[in-house]
Formats: structure tokens, C-alpha cells, sequence
């Protein structure tokens, strides 16, 4: 019996270097050129539907689950929200600050106020914040990526 | 019978190996179902602090060093965003200093792992992924077994109330599959 203990001890230390958190979430990253954030931000249509790689540094990132993030732009204020299946993926709060490179699928929505508040509410809540939905003047057109990996060194 | 016999004995040695496991999945379980109450990963902490007002508008690493100097840190590299021309926010080490320009207050963040709930949130959600998931799989396997070969246990003396009991674990997950997830 102990054998089989020795024996059992020894194959969970072969598999323990997998348990390493790797710096690659998901599949990865395997497209070669990047496309600019504000590119996808002016011209969204022409890549929905599309897989693209962004870079950049990670300005946000989901703090009860780790399902979303945020990549600043290459123009000052803008940003662009990669998100991934909960679970799936989870990004680490550390990962705020860095730099990565992202890979996704671009997605597009048209949202009424009504939507906006509900979301910038949703967010707020997941921080901890107040929310005035008397910020919030119309609707919005969100452009994001539907994350399938990432490579973010560092973390 | 011999069948009965070598049952008994995997249902209890499997159930044996199981009990590492089902104590990882059953406490991580309850920790991230109550995810909306608690940051079962973080413990995140945020304190307020102030600065000099500074004229909103793009700033440069030359106020953001002013800032960080004015909060005592004494960081040579750091990264910086601005979601917009009022707001801030500095990345110092994983703590994140947001500052409102035009009032000069600030809310510092800093975040740290939870210790003890970290390693065992990952594991339950398949973080690791790789070598982790045939692990996950092997368990499931196991666990699976361990319910198979229990029924298999039940004895006429044990039968009604076993399937009674068994019945019940099957009625709760029916039910809200039937009323709540249609």
C-alpha cells in the first residue's frame, strides 16, 4: 500500500508543473499583425465578425471573476473591452498595468439608454461605486472583442 | 457474492481518495457562490487620499511622477491611463492610484490574493487548466463511481430509505432545471 502512495505522490509531482499559472490564457495568441484599437473603434463594422490581435496596456480588469478587461488605446481616452466566456478564461487583477497582446473575435452593439445605465449600474456594483444614471445622456455603440486568448507577460 | 465484496471495498477506498477533493470543491463551492457578497479571491482594499489639483486635460510622466512623489512612492517606471480628460489612473506594483484631477482626490487601491481562497477558487474553476483538467476529469470519474457503487450498497434492510434519499438528490436539481431555468 505504501508503494502505491510513493507511486501516487510521484505522478502529482510530474503534474504539478501544470499547475504553474502560465502568462498564456486561453488558445493564445497566433494572429501575426496587430490592428490599432482606434482603427477598430473608427471603422468597427469592417471587422465584426472578424478575429483580430491587439495590444497594449491593461488599464481594467473584472474584479469578482476575471471574465473581462480592458486594453487602453493608441489615442488618448480610448479603450477597448475584451471579453471572455466566465471561467474559461480568468484574468488576474495583478494584470492591471501591464502590457499584452489579445486575441478575439471583433463584436459590435448598439445599446438604448436604457442599456448603457443598466451596464454602467452592472459595473459599478461589481466595484463598490455609486452610479448616477443622470450621466448617462443616450444610447452607445459598443465595440469589443469576444476574447479567445491572450498573452500577457509579467503575471 | 464476491462482486459485493470487492464493491465495498473500491466504494471506500475510491470514496477515500475522493475526500482531498470533495473538501476542495465542496468549501471553494461555497465561497464563489456567494461571490456577490464577498471577493472571494481579493482582498481588495481602497483608501482615500489628496493631492494638489491639477488642470484637467492629457498629463505626461512628468505629473504623474509629481502625483506619485506627493503620495510618497517612489517609483521610477510606472504606466498610466486616462479613461478621460478629468480622471487618472497610475499602475504602481498591481495598486492602482486613481486621481481626479480637478480636485486632486484620489482613491488608492491596493489588491492582494487571498491566501488560503486564491489557490483553491483556481483549482475549483479549472484556472491551471493543462494537467489540472485530467485530474478534474479523473475525480469526476471517481465521484461518479462512488455514487454508482453506493446504490449498488443498498440492502433490502437499507432499500427504502436509500432510494428515498437517492430520489431526493435527483428532485432538487430536477426541479429547479423545470422552474427556474426554463
Amino acid at each position: 500500500m505504501s508503494r502505491v502512495i510513493v507511486a501516487l505522490i510521484l505522478v502529482a509531482g510530474l503534474l504539478l508543473p501544470g499547475l504553474v499559472l502560465a502568462k498564456t490564457f486561453g488558445k493564445g495568441v497566433t494572429v501575426k499583425e496587430a490592428t490599432a484599437i482606434s482603427v477598430l473603434l473608427d471603422s468597427p463594422r469592417t471587422y465584426v465578425g472578424k478575429t483580430v490581435k491587439v495590444t497594449g496596456m491593461i488599464v481594467d480588469v473584472c474584479e469578482s471573476r476575471g471574465c473581462w478587461l480592458a486594453v487602453a488605446g493608441d489615442r488618448p481616452y480610448e479603450q477597448i473591452r475584451v471579453k471572455v466566456t466566465d471561467g474559461e478564461i480568468v484574468f488576474p487583477l495583478e494584470a492591471r498595468g501591464r502590457k499584452g497582446e489579445f486575441q478575439g473575435v471583433v463584436e459590435m452593439f448598439e445599446l438604448s439608454r436604457e442599456q448603457v445605465i443598466e451596464q454602467r449600474k452592472h459595473h459599478a456594483d461589481e466595484r463598490g461605486e455609486a452610479f448616477d444614471p443622470g450621466t448617462v445622456t443616450g444610447g452607445e455603440t459598443i465595440v469589443r472583442l469576444r476574447g479567445l486568448g491572450a498573452e500577457i507577460p509579467g503575471v | 457474492m464476491a462482486w459485493r465484496k470487492w464493491n465495498y471495498i473500491l466504494h471506500r477506498d475510491v470514496g477515500f481518495a475522493c475526500i482531498g477533493l470533495t473538501l476542495l470543491y465542496a468549501i471553494s463551492g461555497v465561497a464563489v457562490n456567494h461571490r456577490h457578497d464577498w471577493n472571494p479571491n481579493y482582498r481588495i482594499e481602497k483608501t482615500a487620499a489628496q493631492v494638489a489639483p491639477l488642470a484637467s486635460g492629457q498629463v505626461d510622466a512628468a505629473v504623474v511622477k509629481t502625483i506619485l512623489y506627493q503620495l510618497g512612492e517612489n517609483r521610477v517606471e510606472e504606466s498610466f491611463f486616462q479613461p478621460d480628460p478629468e480622471n487618472l489612473w497610475i499602475f504602481v506594483d498591481g495598486r492602482v492610484v486613481r486621481v481626479h484631477l480637478a480636485t486632486g482626490t484620489v482613491q488608492y487601491e491596493r489588491v492582494a490574493r487571498r491566501t488560503f481562497w486564491y489557490p483553491l477558487n483556481a483549482l475549483h474553476l479549472n484556472q491551471p487548466q493543462g494537467s489540472w483538467t485530467w485530474i478534474a476529469d479523473l475525480y469526476a470519474v471517481a465521484l461518479a463511481f462512488v455514487a454508482i457503487s453506493g446504490l449498488l450498497m443498498l440492502r433490502r434492510k437499507t432499500l427504502r430509505r436509500g432510494l428515498l434519499l437517492t430520489g431526493l438528490g435527483v428532485v432538487v436539481p430536477l426541479v429547479f432545471i423545470l422552474f427556474f431555468l426554463q
